[in-house]
């Protein structure tokens, strides 16, 4: 293994309190040179990044409002009153995204940390079974603690909070005034925030005894037929499993689990079925609203993030009740807490009252008891075809639905369609639908789009595998090197929330690679909705693939705070297989992951601040990010310009600086327009320099094939920037590449050893950290 | 000078600077005419949308044709363009044309230089808005941008109207292919 030496210097007291933190003195590996890096220390590494990758801003607005100085009009070259411009404010506005995504998650983390240290104590030791010695690669590699107790954890995310308030405070008037700094400062934050996931998804692992060290984990019924409507339904929406699995012990407890059915929608869905595997799955954020105006659920528990902000007025709408069970959505709510449990039975049965409930035993026991009472009183019918026709039938064609569609979607048409009894093009259409209901409130004749909406809507049923945690060390022992060498041709990241373009995208694309024998992971919204479809044998791509981290293999990791494991077993690549140090060692890793790994994230639907800082801190780890086309409104991207920027590396070996000329990966932001697009670009987001001939013949095969069957044939324009010898070739199109190649004057180029942007920029780091 | 909404209300302008809304083709022939290194960017939407069985690429390209504009083609429409028989001067996806567009010192897909007028047709309304932002914000002092969709785009330099029919979006079309041919 390749030894980092500490520096020999005498430590200010800030450096002995850290290593104080961190218990430096347990010798597991050598502390490297960031251990709980603040805002400065990676800076130089981001500067690295933003030199080859730009930032591209395209402003939502031309304004900045955000001090009583404005409004700031910053258009051709002005500058705001505080002396602001353009650029300069899209990142600023890109770190508050960021900020928001990575403190959901840090709080996410903080709550059910405290959560679960009240049940079993701060000594309750990590284990995250026979297969996973390497626990926390995203904490060991920032923060330099091996954590071993959920107190250990504690210290982790109290170094989350700090950044992110000297993070936020950057963000005030009259302070920053660089975007390169701004971008470096929502790297920062987006790396705490897979840091503060990793907090959360481990304490839920190993305070609910959730899956880990295992691949093959349960089929969970999926869909809102999955739903017995027959029985209570207790809806939980959001992302924080404190409540949910609390209402599982008190159903069992109580043995009442027969007689009440508990689904989920959103992340929450995913940890409830990890804890257990009876629990349905509704679907992802885009089905939420669609799914409470059926007046299925009887009880709405809502905890954290992703949540509708109207949720009481909806559930009112269908008269369900609402629980609103953490301190962070409380909607108005009167607090319930202390309160005597039949009191809000009784008032909630009787007075049709929401209440907020943040004891999550209380909240179980009430919701239990008002579903019972409730649901054989409710109506549950879906829209009948009769019902339909009649409404829809009222559409005038004014087209004010389509206007404010963030889909773009026809729905005049689709009304008409479903007025004259013709549903085959609505039913299609509603599969793009995300389900934000602005369609409903704008409707002139008044319109329940959404509910006539239930007449096309499917009603059949999945499977998805239950999510499995962390990537085992085992595994990554077994594909490090074939990933690396490039004969597995990539790992892709399918994560991310559901504002698509159509929801049978990700299915669509997960299938592609797979076959193709990628390793596909998937979290979030984007696990559900792999799973939303069914091939010719009626299979979903969770039954069709194995759950393995290998080649073909199809990987529901988890929930959104699952992520990290993402980011971890790239950074499990780079410390179990190649053996490098990662202890405080974050810009190591990261160079490693940038040029030596093959993977890409793909955030089809994101849409959430979270899935901001969840892209963000990929990006600063080295893995690119394929988004999809609603996330331009994000405002940034990381593009290169393959012919013109700096494609130079060290190479390592030879101790010398090599301009390769190949844009390896090409960008790390970056938006496609479909998904046929998404899908050229994938496999060339998955090339790296150190691929042997064998490896990158296999990558280019992938690259010239999809593109030949999206871009009308012929080869891509861009394809000898990636062709370093004949070797490199795919035997399939040897003819045709090498003609090609001879017509514009190619020329061999000699394959980079060790590939690394260490040496490349002023780094503290040293070459020799980077060889192993 | 408008306060036109966009169709769209994804696309609605919080801000100072508005396209200036043109439905006369024969003023954007002369903007086209005057321009001395157009760019006409292509979207994938060109493939879907079509008058009377008549695809709107087909349109698009006519308009390169007739006025020896060169094309970049975005996402897949390389493929349709290879199907109909001709190819793109330039393959690069939306965000990727933009941000070379947005570099003064690019040398345009022609090799001659940047260009100076941009017309954008066919990409997803809220991408090509946002396309259009970031050259609105960033490339002012050395090109504009014009949109030959049905909707109005504030971001833009020119653009056209909310057409409230297809008819009256043909019409435009056809009539500046042929004001086009006229400056022939």
């Amino acid at each position: 293994m390749a030894e980092v030496k500490e520096v020999a210097k005498e430590l200010s007291r800030k450096e002995q309190e850290i290593r104080q933190l961190i218990k430096a003195e347990i010798p597991w590996e050598p502390v490297g040179p960031t251990p709980m890096p603040e805002i400065p220390d990676l800076r130089s590494w981001d500067m690295r990044l933003l030199k080859t990758y730009k930032p591209w801003y395209a402003p939502f607005c031309d304004l900045c409002c955000l001090c009583t100085y404005g409004k700031c009009d910053l258009t051709q070259g002005r500058r705001g009153a505080c002396g602001l411009d353009i650029a300069t404010q899209q990142a600023r506005i890109i770190l508050l995204a960021c900020l928001m995504g990575c403190s959901a998650h840090a709080a996410h983390a903080g709550h059910i940390l405290e959560f679960l240290i009240e049940r079993h104590g701060p000594d309750k030791k990590i284990d995250m079974g026979t297969f996973i010695e390497l626990e926390a690669p995203n904490i060991r590699t920032v923060t330099g603690l091996k954590p071993e107790t959920l107190g250990d954890l504690k210290t982790v995310i109290e170094y989350v909070y700090k950044e992110i308030t000297h993070l936020l405070d950057s963000t005030h008037f009259g302070q920053e005034g660089s975007y390169l700094d701004y971008e470096s400062k929502a790297l920062h934050a987006s790396m705490l925030d897979h840091v503060g996931m990793e907090v959360a998804d481990i304490a839920q692992i190993v305070g609910f005894d959730f899956p880990t060290s295992v691949a093959d984990t349960p089929m969970i019924d999926m869909g809102w037929a999955a739903v017995d409507k027959s029985k209570p339904v207790i809806l939980l929406i959001g992302h924080n499993p404190a409540t949910s699995c609390t209402v599982i012990d008190y159903l069992r407890e109580n043995d009442l689990y027969d007689k009440v059915e508990v689904a989920g929608i959103c992340c929450t869905a995913i940890e409830t079925t990890r804890y257990s595997d009876r629990a349905k799955i509704v679907g992802p954020l885009s089905r939420q609203l669609f799914f409470i105006r059926t007046g299925i659920a009887d009880v709405i528990m809502t905890d954290e993030q992703c949540i509708r902000t109207d949720m009481p007025i909806e559930a009112d709408k269908v008269d369900s009740r609402v629980i609103a069970c953490l301190d962070k959505a409380m909607y108005g709510l009167e607090d319930a807490t202390e309160w005597d449990t039949e009191e809000i039975v009784k008032q909630m049965v009787e007075d049709k009252k929401h209440f907020a409930i943040l004891d999550p035993k209380k909240a179980a026991e009430v919701a239990a008891q008002v579903a019972l009472k409730i649901s054989p009183q409710r109506r549950k019918e879906w829209i009948s075809e009769e019902e339909a026709k009649e409404l829809a039938g009222k559409c005038t064609q004014c087209d004010m639905c389509e206007r404010v569609c963030p889909n773009l979607l026809g729905l005049g048409k689709a009304m008409k369609d479903i007025s004259e009894g013709n549903f085959d093009e609505p039913r299609k259409l509603f599969n793009k639908c995300i389900g934000c209901g602005k369609c409903d409130q704008e409707c002139p004749q008044h319109i329940p789009i959404l509910r006539v909406m239930q007449v096309v809507a499917s009603k059949e049923t999945w499977k998805i595998r239950a999510g499995r945690g962390a990537i085992m060390d085992t595994e990554i022992r077994n594909v490090g090197a074939p990933i690396t060498l490039g004969t597995i041709p990539g790992v892709l990241a399918f994560v991310g929330c559901s504002n698509y373009p159509d929801i049978e995208d990700v299915a669509d694309m997960v299938d592609e690679f797979a076959r193709r024998k990628y390793i596909v992971v998937l979290t979030g919204c984007a696990a559900m909705v792999a799973g939303m479809k069914k091939d010719r044998d009626g299979k979903t791509v969770y039954e069709k693939y194995p759950p393995d981290f290998d080649a073909g293999g199809v990987v529901n990791v988890g929930s959104c705070v699952s992520n990290a494991h993402i980011t971890g077993a790239a950074i499990k690549i780079a410390n179990i297989f190649a053996a490098l140090p990662l202890r405080a060692n974050y810009e190591v890793m990261a160079d490693y992951v940038l040029n030596r790994v093959g993977a890409c994230g793909i955030a089809w639907g994101a849409m959430s601040q979270k899935a901001a800082s969840i892209g963000t801190g990929c990006n600063r780890l080295g893995v690119p990010v394929v988004l999809g086309p609603h996330s331009s409104k994000y405002r940034r991207l990381y593009l290169s310009r393959k012919e013109e920027d700096d494609w130079r590396v060290m190479d390592a070996r030879k101790r010398e600086i090599v301009d390769t000329g190949e844009p390896s990966p090409e960008h790390i932001a970056y938006v496609a327009e479909t998904k046929e697009k998404a899908m050229v670009m994938i496999p060339k987001l998955c090339i790296r320099k150190n691929d042997t001939p064998q490896g990158r013949s296999i990558k280019l095969n992938h690259y010239i094939s999809l593109y030949k069957k999206y871009m009308g044939g012929g080869l891509p324009e861009d394809l000898h920037l990636f062709v370093r010898r004949d070797a490199d070739i795919p035997l399939v199109y040897k003819k045709e590449v090498r003609v090609h190649l001879k017509e514009i004057g190619w020329q061999p180029k000699e394959p980079v050893g060790l590939p690394t942007f260490i040496g490349t920029y002023p780094t503290k780091v040293p070459l020799e950290a980077v060889i192993h | 000078m408008s306060a036109m909404i966009p169709f769209h209300r994804v696309n609605v302008l919080t801000g100072i600077k508005s396209a200036r809304l043109i439905e006369d083709a024969s003023q954007y022939a002369n903007l086209i005419q005057k321009a001395k290194r157009p760019l006409l960017v292509l979207g994938p939407l060109l493939s879907e949308w079509s008058f009377d069985g008549k695809l709107l690429i087909e349109y698009a390209l006519e308009i390169a044709k007739t006025a020896n504009i060169p094309i970049c083609a975005t996402d897949i429409v390389k493929g349709k363009m290879v199907e109909l028989g001709t190819k793109p001067d330039s393959v690069y996806d939306a965000v990727e044309i933009v941000n070379h567009l947005k570099d003064p010192d690019w040398k345009g897909v022609k090799k001659e230089g940047n260009h100076d007028l941009v017309i954008f047709f066919g990409i997803r309304s809220d991408l090509e808005e946002q396309c259009l932002s970031v050259l609105k914000h960033f490339a002012f002092n050395h090109l504009k941008t014009m949109t030959l969709d049905k909707y109005y785009f504030p971001h833009a330099n020119y653009s056209l109207p909310n057409f409230r029919k297809d008819e009256q979006w043909k019409a435009f079309l056809e009539d500046l292919i042929s004001e086009l041919k006229k400056g022939g």
